[in-house]
């Protein structure tokens, strides 16, 4: 991989409530490539969310704070940077897009507006010339009859129209990096298709770095060059996308994969993960998946797992990964009889 | 063939748009639009679709939580659309629900206790200590513990949540349940747990279910059947095998090529619909379908394709269903 274009070092984003403090990330340490996509899968509560907005900032204060760590990019530590240095960042360098388009689009505000206004903050260029990019941005991302739509407003688009806006409108100053937060979770399978296929398209031509928050494995399978698979605030697993889903070296992922209902498979009973995705105020002692894990020793329940990293460039935090990579042990643990959940 | 517990045929629910001063009519939407099939006891039917299909709208006219324009809904051999409310009440007793999600269809104020003994009250099948037996007896049955029963909604995880949402439904014995997206609100590991629940409680109590989802996957998994609707009308509809294997609609085949397949080996070619879906309260001439259809002919925008046989079981609604195959440079 060329130098990493951002570089995440041990971040620790907490949140302080009166039920306690949750450590919603918790030691996570990332690298995004130029024109790289990593993808971020995790369930409620794994902090991939809060991983997102801490990278632009954007975690409310109170209650949460970024505790510890650095988020490196192009030379500067984000952590430290002051307000008005982040919004020339935010939107210009880094962009990002959210999973319901509707709420995160103005709407008293025409779509060609929105995006205008952006242009106009980052670019220093004139209102026409801003027109002018944004009926281009509506045209790329695949908006039919871009300078009429310009004019438009949120509610008079379908949702899969609302989110070519959405990206339109990140894409507009060219950012090196786009974080994309469960871009197609709101929409319809075959709108998730069409979306998906843009944004592919549209890091080729523009050659950004693509962050793609999701908690559907099948669109990491399709658009993830790496993955990190994200649980109770920390990366458990961190490598390239065929290694997760030929040989993964966590129980957790293995877990995941071999539970999803598959078309076309014998209609079996599905294998399980055990139990409950944790709270985040309470999350378990040692290995903080051990209470679901169905390789579990006593070193798990005391102890937590350092990150390995084998071959290279896979990484797992599990104290058996050793003995996984090694082919000694199944990562999904035995087969389930008539698995009961 | 015996008797089918269920018998929807000609089902249709048109909301009215109303504007203005005076709440005019001044148009329909054309949620469910002549929609019928058959369920047999013990079956399992999938009906699947992308929003605003009449999915989920069909479930709920069945259970009569929405009334519906028209049409026929017959259940163990009795009309459900015209019954009297009183009898209606009785009816539910054998037609259950289970929502999308569990915990805003809970009662926050009641514990799991106290409401799944409400259920019970109330079609007086069991009171006092034979009630708290039986809701022990359908905590067990659902994967939790009988001490859940003092328990609040609001002190369960979202898994734990539907399987409460599954003993209220189960708790009076009903012939058919409605699972409305019963798994689309849970986090992915928790969702396996679900869909193996109500696999297993189907198989052992002999239950009926009408199964609505989005998810393919999840429906071509727990369904013996599954009906495909497209814009209110049913697109196709075959065993669930048959269906994945042999598509004879266009949206179907569409459909399954765009689930994002969780194998970074298996590249696929994948046929990316043009275009929106449209709105039910406008839709198209004709198929509804066509605008988006990659095998569209002028037929199709001028006449609506009948719901016909294309072989014993498999019904699909395509002028061209024996051609139906992926076009050729899909992505």
């Amino acid at each position: 991989m060329n130098p990493p274009l951002l570089q995440i070092e041990d971040l620790r984003t907490h949140f302080f409530t009166d039920d306690g403090v949750v450590r919603a990330v918790d030691g996570v340490s990332l690298e995004l490539g130029a024109r790289e996509t990593l993808a971020v899968v995790g369930e409620s509560g794994s902090g991939k969310s809060v991983t997102a907005l801490s990278m632009l900032r954007l975690v409310p204060e109170p209650p949460g704070r970024i505790v510890g760590g650095r988020i490196l990019f192009a030379g500067r530590d984000l952590v430290g940077l002051s307000g008005d240095a982040m919004r020339k960042i935010r939107g210009k360098e880094i962009s990002m897009i959210f999973q319901e388009p509707m709420t995160s689009l103005n709407p008293v505000y025409s779509c060609g507006e929105q995006i205008i206004e952006a242009v106009v903050l980052h670019e220093k260029v004139d209102r026409a010339r801003a027109r002018q990019r944004a009926i281009e941005m509506l045209g790329l991302v695949g908006i039919p009859v871009p300078e009429q739509r310009v004019d438009e407003y949120p509610h008079q688009m379908s949702g899969g129209m609302r989110q070519r806006v959405m990206i339109a409108m990140a894409l507009a100053c060219r950012p090196s990096i786009l974080i994309a937060d469960e871009p197609t979770t709101a929409l319809d399978v075959t709108i998730q298709a069409q979306i998906l296929e843009l944004l592919k398209r549209l890091q080729r031509e523009l050659g950004m770095a693509v962050l793609l928050i999701t908690h559907d494995l099948g669109v990491v399978a399709e658009t993830a060059d790496r993955v990190a698979v994200m649980y109770a605030g920390q990366i458990v697993e961190y490598c390239d996308t065929a290694a997760a889903f030929r040989r993964t070296l966590h129980p957790y992922t293995a877990g995941l994969l071999a539970s999803l209902p598959r078309l076309g498979a014998k209609r079996e009973a599905l294998r399980v993960i055990p139990g409950n995705v944790p709270n985040p105020a309470r999350f378990p002692q040692g290995c903080r998946f051990h209470p679901r894990c169905p390789i579990v020793q006593d070193r798990c329940r005391a102890h937590e797992p350092p990150m390995l990293t084998f071959d290279g460039a896979h990484r797992s935090r599990c104290w058996r990964a050793d003995e996984i990579a090694a082919g000694a042990i199944d990562p999904a643990g035995p087969a389930q009889g008539a698995a009961r959940g | 063939m015996a008797e089918p517990l269920l018998e929807v045929r000609d089902l249709r629910k048109y909301f009215p748009i109303r504007k203005g001063l005076l709440s005019r009519t001044v148009g329909h939407v054309k949620a469910v639009d002549g929609v019928s099939f058959t369920v047999q006891a013990g079956e399992v039917l999938g009906l699947v679709g992308g929003s605003g299909c009449g999915k989920a709208t069909t479930g709920r006219c069945i259970l009569r939580l929405i009334e519906p324009t028209s049409g026929s809904v017959r259940f163990a051999g009795r009309e459900v659309t015209t019954l009297p409310r009183k009898e209606l009440r009785q009816l539910r007793r054998e037609m259950q629900i289970v929502f999308q999600d569990p915990y805003s269809s809970l009662n926050p104020r009641l514990t799991v206790g106290s409401m799944l003994s409400e259920a019970l009250a109330i079609h007086r099948l069991a009171r006092g200590e034979k009630a708290r037996e039986r809701v022990a007896e359908l905590l067990r049955l659902v994967g939790l513990h009988p001490d859940h029963a003092r328990r609040y909604p609001h002190e369960f995880s979202g898994g734990q949540r539907q399987r409460i949402g599954v003993a209220r439904a189960l708790a009076v014995s009903p012939r058919l349940i409605v699972a409305d997206e019963p798994v689309s609100a849970l986090d992915v590991s928790i969702q396996a747990q679900i869909i193996n629940l109500l696999r297993d409680l189907q198989r052992r109590m002999k239950l009926t279910y009408l199964f609505v989802a989005h998810d393919l996957s999840v429906v071509e998994h727990i369904s013996d059947r599954v009906a495909v609707m497209y814009l209110g009308k049913i697109a196709e509809l075959a065993d669930s095998e048959v269906l994945y294997r042999e598509p004879r609609h266009p949206y179907t085949l569409s459909l399954l090529s765009a689930i994002p397949v969780p194998d970074p080996t298996r590249r696929r070619s994948r046929i990316v619909l043009k275009g929106d879906v449209p709105s039910p309260a406008q839709p198209p001439t004709g198929c509804r379908f066509h605008p988006r259809c990659f095998m569209a002919r002028e037929i199709c925008a001028r006449e609506e394709p009948v719901l016909r046989q294309v072989s014993p079981g498999h019904w699909t609604a395509c002028h061209f269903a024996e051609q139906v195959e992926a076009p050729a440079g899909s992505v």
